[in-house]
Order: C-alpha cells, then structure tokens, then sequence
C-alpha cells in the first residue's frame, strides 16, 4: 500500500472508533445547544463585494436627473421591471421583483455613514466592524453577537456560519467567533485527521496555560461543530436550480442546513463582481443575475420547508457607486446605497424610505440618510433577539421592516 | 523550568524566525549572552530587496509621461505584489540578519500601509528594513516621507486651502502616542504642519510649497511656525512614545499579557537612549526574564512567522507564488496587506475554527503530497470570471524536503528521538502531550516512521505557540 493511501484509510479507520471524549469535557448537553436567540428566527446576510451599484439595481425610472447622469448606462424601459408608479428594478432582478410584488422584500434606500471612505478595503472594514469612521475595531458586529449570547455560557461557534473558506471579520467577536467552511463534506473530511480529532478526544480544560488551552477548546468546539453540520446537512438535499458558480453552491448549501434542522441563527455569504468601473452593463447583470435567481430558489426551498417566515435576508455592500457614469461605460466608487430585506414575514414590506434625492448631491455623491447600524441594530433586536447596544456601543434608533 | 534548549529556540524564535534543531544543537554550548551578541553582530549588514525595477521605463521619462506615471505604476502592480510577496518570505527565511527582518516585520505590522503599488511597497519596506534597528525617531521621519505612506493616509490631499487629517491623526493615534494623549485641536493643528508632503510623478517624496501651510500651530501646547519635522519632534519629546511603543514591543517580543512594570523600566531607558532601537532589544534578550517559562511559547505564531518557521524546518515552497499568498489569505495575515491602518491585532485573534484547522491540518497536506487549493475571497476589484480555475495544475502544488529533519533525529534511539522531536518543536510546557497519539495516530507500522511522528507533532496545537 502506498503511504498516502494508508494515512488517508487510517484516517477514516481511526476517526470511526474514537469515543467522543470532547463531548463530556464540554458538557452533557455540548452538542445540541438549543439556539442562541430566543425567538427561533434566523438571519441570512449576503454580501455584494466591490461595491454594488444600487442605483442601477433600483431604478428611479421616471427621475429626469438620472438619465441626465446617465446618458448610456441610464435603464430605459426594456432594461426595467416596475414595481410601483415611480420605482423599477433591474431587468435581471426579476425573481426579487416577484418577492416584491408578494410583500416578502423592503427597499431602504441612502444607507451609509458621515465621511464615507472610498477604499473597498476600509469601507467593508467599517461595514464588517460596524464602526464610527475614524475608528479601527478589530471585530465585526455579529462576532459580537455571539459574544453578547454569552451568559455563563457561550453559543457554539456554528451559531453564526460563513460558507467560505475564511471567516469574514463580521463574524469574528471579541471572545466568540463564528465557523466557516465552504462545504459540510469537506469541513467533515478535514476533522476526521486522526491527530487533530485526538487532540479533542483528549481535551480538558487546562487552567495552567491559557494560550494552549484556547487552542484546545477551541479545536474541541471546531470538531463539535464539524459533527453538528456534518449530522445537520444530509436529511434535506435540494432539488432546486441554483446559479451554477459559488455563490449558487454556497446558497444551496444554507438551505440545505436550515431545511435539515441546523439551528445556527446566523449565515454569511458573499457574491463578488461588483467593481463595475469599465464596461458596467455585462458585468453587474450577469452578478445581479446571480443574486435573484439564487435568492429566488433559496426562499423557495425555504418556503417549502416552512423556514421563510422566521428567516430574514439581507444584503449590502461597502458602498454604493457615483450617481454619474464615467467615460468608461461604467460608474466609479461612491457613497449611500441600498439594502434589501426578504423575508416570509415583514413588517413593512415596499419601498421603506423615499429613493435617493438626485437634486441634493455631495460632489458628486448620494448623501446617506440612514446610518448602515441602524439596520444592524434592527436586526439585532427585532430578529436575533439581543441588545444591539451591547453588540453597536451605542444606542441606534430601530427600524420598522421587520 | 524550560531546558536550555528550548531557551535557546525562544530567543531565536522571538528575535528571528525559528532556527533548525541542527543549528540549535549546534549552540547548546554556548552562553547566551554570546548568541545575543552574535544576533546583533549578523544583522549589521543587510540588503534592500532590489526585486522589482523602478517601473517606468526611461523613454518613457523622457517623453514626459507626467502625472500617468503612478497609474502606470498601478497598472503594473497585480502580479507584482505576489513576487514582492514571496521575496520578502525567501529573505526572512534565508538571511542571516533575521534580527533586522524581524524587527522589520514588526514595523510593517506598526506603520501599517497598503497600496496598490508594488514598487513604493518595496521602497517602504527597504526604509523600514535600513530603520529597522537604528533609532526611532529617524524611523518616524523616514516614514512620514515615505511615498506609500503619503498615499495611503492621503497626505496627498493634505493642502493648505483643505487640510486632510488623516495622517496627522494616525501618526498620533497608532504610531506614537496612543489614544488620549492629544486633543482634536491637536490633529487639526499638526495636519497643517503635514500639508504640502506629497509624492512627485515620480513616485518620490517632494515639498510642495504652495501647498503648505507656513502660519502659526499651536501644538501639544506650544505655539511656532510648526512644520512636519517639528511636529514630529514635539512628539518624540514626549516619554509617551516609549512607553506606547515599549508595550507594543513588550507584547509582541516577550508576552502577549503585559507587565507593566517591566515595561516602564524599559521605556525609561529606551526614552534615555534617544529611542535606540537597539539597544532596548538587547535589554530583553540580555535579561533573565525573558527566559521565564512564562514568557516561553506564550504567543501563537502569526501566519507569516509559521509559513517562514516551515520554510526553515523542511523548505517548503510552492510552484506559484500564489499559492503561498492564499494560504496568508486564509490565515489572516498577506504581507503587504494589513487589514487597515491600525494592522494586525495579533495573539488569539489569529484563531478561529477555520483557520485553526487549517493550520493544524497543514502537515497532513505536505505529507500526503497533497494541492493545498484555498478558496480565498476574490479581491474586490476582481471580476469573479478573470479569476483562474482550479484546475490550474500548478496552482496549490506544495514541495518539502524532510531529509534534514531525518537526518537529525534518525540516530537517536526509539524512546529517545520522539522526546528529542518534541523538545525541539514544541516551546510551551510539553508534559500533557499524548506520547501514544504522535506514535501511533498516523501509523501502525514502524515503516517511515520518522516524517510522520515530526508532521504529527506539527500538528499538535502546542507547536502554534512559540
């Protein structure tokens, strides 16, 4: 027998005979911990990558000063859906628009912050961490969700899940952090190393080195949550199409963890492509495409399965673009931007505040009206049940969508 | 108490990058002090990282190419960052000055910057390097005029009519004194004394004086026609600064968990010295304490420092760079690219359950010989469709040679090589490490044994910590 396949067939020999001894260091009840917040409801974030041109997406059809801004890239009728009097979407938004037309999807527009920062990288930064805009934090506002559950005892890490091969910022909290892994198979394959999950086996809390105890707790809740996936992704298999690229097989993915009972209350994903500075038409329809015929198979897995009422959808991206187009056919970094909201059960479905004023420009750019935490801490308190104080550092004053 | 061995790994782990257990035998003899001595003495000489040519070819100079010169330079620079990348990793893990790579490591995580500009990098980073042991106080001036700096905190846009406080604010809020050591006035005030510090066409640091403000600041308390170099003096007169930076020192080279105490000892004479760099590292290596268990295999390694430790240990490599830059990605720390201004926060933050396990199954990947193919977020100015496929045959294909690891440790007899191994890869106290589990969790015959007990002590989450 080669070496390689003898460590590969001893992997899986060993990793079937081991006793879960992990589980009784971290407690009788350590693999099924009820969910973190006390409602049942779940909130599902999409990440639009590269800044997302909201105004393109929702479209003020029969706004002058757009077309004006926007001699070629401006939607005409044939690149419109309407969905009321005065407000389209985008031609490729078409399964969003049925949510829409079905009081399951809110539009809030001119979200942002004061001084928005024009860098992809600190932008996301300020989204991820939800900070002020001169401030530097080093973790993101649902890690410390999951830190805020903590209450003698913390949530598992899978209460909060990225399908990705890193964990976003968002995810990381101060002392919790959130689980990431691009597939339940291959999270599953890589705990069965008959090393790694012996390590685990054998934990106990060592009071004596708090640096190696951390890692070792933390390697016990990994492989912990490496079985609770793993058992919590197979009851359900889709039969749905998703888009046919990552971001369709990470959205299968989810659902096929909510549809199989998984109780985690937070799921992250992102869909990249967004940075449309040349040539903008072919490239953000075919992401927008992406979007809402992933979003539209998810929600319908979920409905069958009667999930879509106690889960809420949102998306957002580090910024939105420049109101006018550039010479390039496409539009550069902006400012405010949308957000959607989809859920079974909305408060107020429709379009939540009115569309960005184009009179009223700062050099160029949409003036936010509404602080992007305020929809965090909408979220946090109205969906994930906790104080969005403890979570922000300040008081927000809440929204109504949900 | 920690074995001289294992003293002797710390010092060099800490100061540099790790050594091999040949080396380290090697120096079981010798006192300490002498190692220290011969540390310093190795990292007199150095050389810059010459990798990447000026990016504007001379004709084109001459045809006047003007202001396109940095989008040039931007142009160029995709591929380009990936090569600096790998240079910089090659040099910490071959040179013999790991002291001054180390110490520059620790000043690229300090003076935080990230520009798209491959060249102007390389340049920060032969400033941070030639610095990088000398005094302080040139270090911050060098910086200040440094042109990726200048960018990145948008001293560019720092004009006498709109000041930008950017990087008047940073230099005192992460660079120097710390949060609440000066007031806004103190910001809006010091920002007019950076106006005008621009980079030329060229990509070099130039005084613009039309841009400057030459009126009156008053500043941390004092009134003058201030410009940038007086500002930065009035804040190196401060004894602030060495204590801001002795801890930053502290926590990063001794203990993540701070004495205080011993902290303002060191920043008393750090601040006496004229902040010599230096010299206040030889004060912690010199030191008994340093070497006090609890300061021994207290801090996990970062990303870097555990890619560079491989390197050392069984010369890992990769056949495209990339793949080396994904594995960063993944763990959280891609040379070059620090997260924001205030960098890498270091200690358990580099922990989560995804990159804990991918860090613990990394000697399984060498082992079986394996691609280590990451799925890393695209950059966001990436469209989705130019990324290349994973079928890309090079991409994620590691290499590693464990012959000197073997060599090392084959002699030594049966009961003796597994706690030999142990002694030299793991710095943290090893007593609860299952002997049975390295024996036997990946075999069960005697047949290549060797390779496999040291990856399965490398993959023990002791050997995170160094």
């Amino acid at each position: 027998m080669e070496r390689r396949d003898f460590i590969r067939n001893s992997a899986l020999a060993s990793a079937s005979m081991m006793v879960p001894g992990f589980l009784k260091a971290l407690g009788r009840n350590g693999l099924y911990v009820p969910p973190t917040n006390s409602n049942g409801k779940r909130l599902v974030v999409i990440q639009l990558s590269g800044g997302n041109d909201g105004l393109n997406c929702v479209v003020p059809f029969r706004n002058d000063l757009y077309y004006q801004a926007r001699p070629s890239l401006g939607l005409k009728d044939a690149d419109i859906i309407k969905i009321t009097d005065d407000v389209a979407l985008n031609s490729n938004l078409q399964g969003l628009a049925d949510l829409f037309n079905n009081g399951n999807m809110a539009i809030i527009n001119s979200v942002g912050y004061p001084n928005p920062n024009r860098s992809h990288f600190r932008s996301m930064d300020i989204w991820q961490s939800a900070s002020d805009e001169n401030q530097y934090l080093y973790s993101g506002w649902l890690g410390r969700y999951l830190d805020a559950t903590c209450d003698g005892t913390c949530a598992k890490p899978y209460a909060a899940i990225e399908i990705d091969d890193t964990l976003s910022l968002s995810l990381k909290g101060d002392v919790m952090k959130g689980l990431a892994f691009s597939g339940p198979g291959i999270l599953h394959s890589s705990s069965q190393n008959p090393i790694i999950r012996g390590v685990a086996n054998e934990y106990k809390p060592n009071n004596d080195h708090p640096e190696v105890e951390y890692l070792q707790k933390t390697l016990a809740e990994t492989m912990e949550s490496a079985d609770y996936i793993y058992a919590h992704s197979k009851t359900f298999k889709s039969q749905r199409t998703y888009p046919a690229n990552a971001f369709g097989n990470h959205l299968k993915t989810i659902a096929e963890l909510i549809c199989s009972g998984c109780d985690s209350s937070v799921y992250y994903i992102s869909l990249p492509g967004f940075d449309t500075h040349v040539f903008q038409k072919g490239q953000q329809s075919k992401a927008l495409k992406s979007l809402s015929d992933g979003v539209t198979a998810f929600c319908q897995d979920l409905k069958d399965n009667e999930k879509f009422n106690d889960t809420v959808i949102m998306t957002f991206s580090e910024f939105g673009r420049r109101v006018a187009q550039n010479a390039s056919g496409g539009t550069d970094h902006g400012t405010a931007n949308n957000i959607y909201v989809i859920g079974g059960k909305l408060a107020k479905p429709g379009i939540y505040n009115p569309m960005p004023d184009l009179q009223n420009l700062d050099e160029g750019d949409l003036i936010f009206n509404t602080d992007f935490r305020q929809v965090y801490a909408t979220m946090l308190e109205k969906v994930l049940g906790v104080n969005s104080e403890k979570v922000l550092g300040k008081k927000f004053d809440l929204m109504n969508f949900v | 108490m920690a074995s001289r061995q294992k003293k002797i790994q710390h010092l060099f782990l800490r100061a540099g990058f790790g050594e091999t257990p040949d080396r380290i035998h090697s120096l079981l003899n010798n006192p300490i002090p002498s190692i220290v001595d011969q540390l310093f003495a190795t990292s007199k000489d150095y050389k810059d990282i010459d990798y990447l040519p000026y990016p504007i070819p001379e004709d084109e100079e001459k045809n006047g190419i003007g202001a396109f010169k940095l989008i040039k330079m931007f142009l160029k620079s995709y591929g380009d960052m990936e090569e600096l990348n790998g240079e910089w990793l090659f040099k910490m893990t071959y040179t013999p000055a790991v002291l001054r790579e180390k110490m520059t490591f620790f000043w690229h995580n300090h003076f935080s910057t990230s520009t798209p500009l491959a060249y102007l990098m390389q340049v920060q980073n032969n400033t941070l390097r030639k610095n990088a042991l000398g005094k302080f106080g040139d270090l911050l001036h060098a910086v200040a005029k440094d042109p990726a700096m200048i960018l990145y905190l948008n001293n560019q846009q720092n004009k006498k009519a709109h000041p930008n406080e950017n990087f008047a604010r940073e230099v005192m809020e992460l660079f120097t004194l710390g949060v609440g050591h000066y007031t806004e006035n103190d910001i809006k005030e010091s920002a007019r004394a950076f106006t005008g510090w621009t980079v030329n066409a060229k990509g070099e640091y130039q005084f613009n004086d039309k841009q400057h403000d030459f009126d009156e600041k008053e500043f941390l308390g004092q009134k003058g026609n201030f410009n940038g170099d007086d500002i930065l003096n009035i804040i190196l007169s401060n004894k602030q600064v060495a204590i801001f930076i002795t801890t930053k020192i502290y926590r990063e080279f001794v203990n993540p968990d701070v004495n205080m105490e011993r902290v303002e000892q060191l920043a008393e004479s750090f601040f006496k010295s004229g902040y010599d760099i230096s010299a206040m590292m030889r004060n912690i290596y010199m030191s008994d304490w340093f070497y006090d268990d609890e300061n021994i295999g207290a801090k996990v390694s970062s990303p870097v420092e555990l890619i560079v430790r491989y390197k050392k240990l069984i010369n890992l490599d990769v056949t495209n760079k990339k793949t080396l830059v994904d594995v960063q990605k993944a763990l959280g720390q891609v040379l070059f690219f620090p997260p924001n201004v205030a960098g890498w926060k270091g200690g358990n933050a580099w922990i989560d359950s995804s990159s804990l396990l991918l860090r613990l199954s990394i000697p399984l990947y060498i082992i079986r010989g394996e691609g280590l193919i990451i799925k890393t977020k695209p950059h966001p100015e990436e469209n989705p469709d130019d990324t290349p496929k994973d079928a890309d045959a090079e991409r994620g294909k590691i290499t590693s040679d464990w012959t000197a690891l073997e060599n090392t440790f084959k002699n030594l007899p049966g009961d003796k090589q597994a706690e030999s191994m142990i002694e030299s890869f793991i710095q943290c106290d090893d007593s609860r490490i299952d002997r049975n589990l390295i024996k036997t969790g990946w075999m069960n015959t005697d047949k290549d044994t060797l390779t496999l007990n040291i990856a399965a002590i490398m993959s023990l989450p002791e050997f995170q910590l160094i």
